[in-house]
């Protein structure tokens, strides 16, 4: 089964070594959609059915923060788990960013290995 | 300065070497598909370099420097994007160096310290990425080129070195 994802990172070349990851994984995203902040990773969301969104957190205009706040209060887009990634690794952070609701965090620098392992667990099986 | 605090600020001083020179490799060696090895300074290719800089404030403030060799931009951002060199613009090279220079500074101040509450000012190219007196410099050879991190101080915890 192919998993439709949302990137969401202010950087272009970020989106697309993710996209990139992803596939050298072996992870294959059904439909992958992309927004470079939390409003337009919003209109994404409420034009796409997407099944597990990828976070940044410092993003211009909306953070992965807010973005995470807003989800929460949208109660057709709670159900959509988040895994952020960040080049944060403060305990704080880390922590801070589970307690918005996301349901993974990776810091990066990250293998493509950890990326797939954080999704299977996310969306509940192995990929081929 | 009196001697047990020089040999205290020298002892933290390579701890934050260490530091720096672990994230860095691991960085590189992970996400941009290279390797890098600390070196002595050679600043002679300063002025051609793509530098990137970031304001870091919180529990800790200053500004995080990271100056790139032109033929090691291009090695790096090649490998980031899966592009072969020549299909590589100037462009290309700005943007990958701007989000290096962005996972590098965290990594390096988060790995430091991992109690802080940080927040990273985004990304700028331009500037040189000269060391003041007091900041901690690191130099790398990569495979092709050269790379160097400075990492200047607003408080005293960084500004030792």
């Amino acid at each position: 089964m192919a998993f439709s994802v949302l990137i969401v990172d202010d950087s272009p070349v970020m989106r697309g070594f993710i996209r990139r990851v992803m596939t050298l994984s072996g992870f294959e995203a059904g439909e992958c959609w992309e927004a470079s902040n939390g409003e337009e990773a919003l209109a994404q969301l409420r034009e796409h059915r997407v099944d597990v969104i990828l976070t940044d957190i410092n993003m211009p205009k909306m953070n992965g923060e807010e973005l995470l706040r807003q989800l929460e209060t949208d109660a057709q887009l709670r159900s959509v788990p988040a895994l952020v990634i960040s080049t944060d690794a403060t305990k704080d952070r880390i922590l801070r960013m589970i307690s918005l609701g996301a349901e993974g965090y990776i810091t990066k620098p990250f293998t493509p290995e950890a990326l797939r392992e954080e999704l299977e667990r996310i969306l509940g099986e192995p990929h081929a | 300065m009196p001697e047990g605090l020089e040999q205290s600020a020298i002892a933290e001083r390579d701890v934050d070497l260490k530091v720096i020179d672990r994230v860095s490799n691991e960085v590189l060696e992970t996400m941009f598909f290279t390797e890098a090895i600390a070196t002595g300074c050679d600043h002679s290719w300063f002025s051609t370099a793509v530098t990137a800089r970031i304001a870091f404030a919180g529990s800790h403030a200053g500004e995080f420097l990271l100056s790139v060799s032109r033929e090691a931009a291009r090695a790096i951002a090649s490998g980031f994007l899966g592009l072969a060199e020549e299909e590589t613009t100037e462009n290309d090279c700005g943007q990958v160096i701007l989000e290096l220079s962005n996972i590098l500074c965290g990594a390096v101040l988060s790995n430091r310290w991992p109690e802080s509450r940080l927040s990273l000012a985004t990304p700028e190219l331009g500037g040189c990425g000269c060391a003041n007196e007091g900041a901690l410099h690191r130099c790398f050879t990569l495979p092709v080129g050269a790379l160097a991190l400075t990492i200047c101080a607003a408080d005293a915890a960084v500004s030792r070195g």
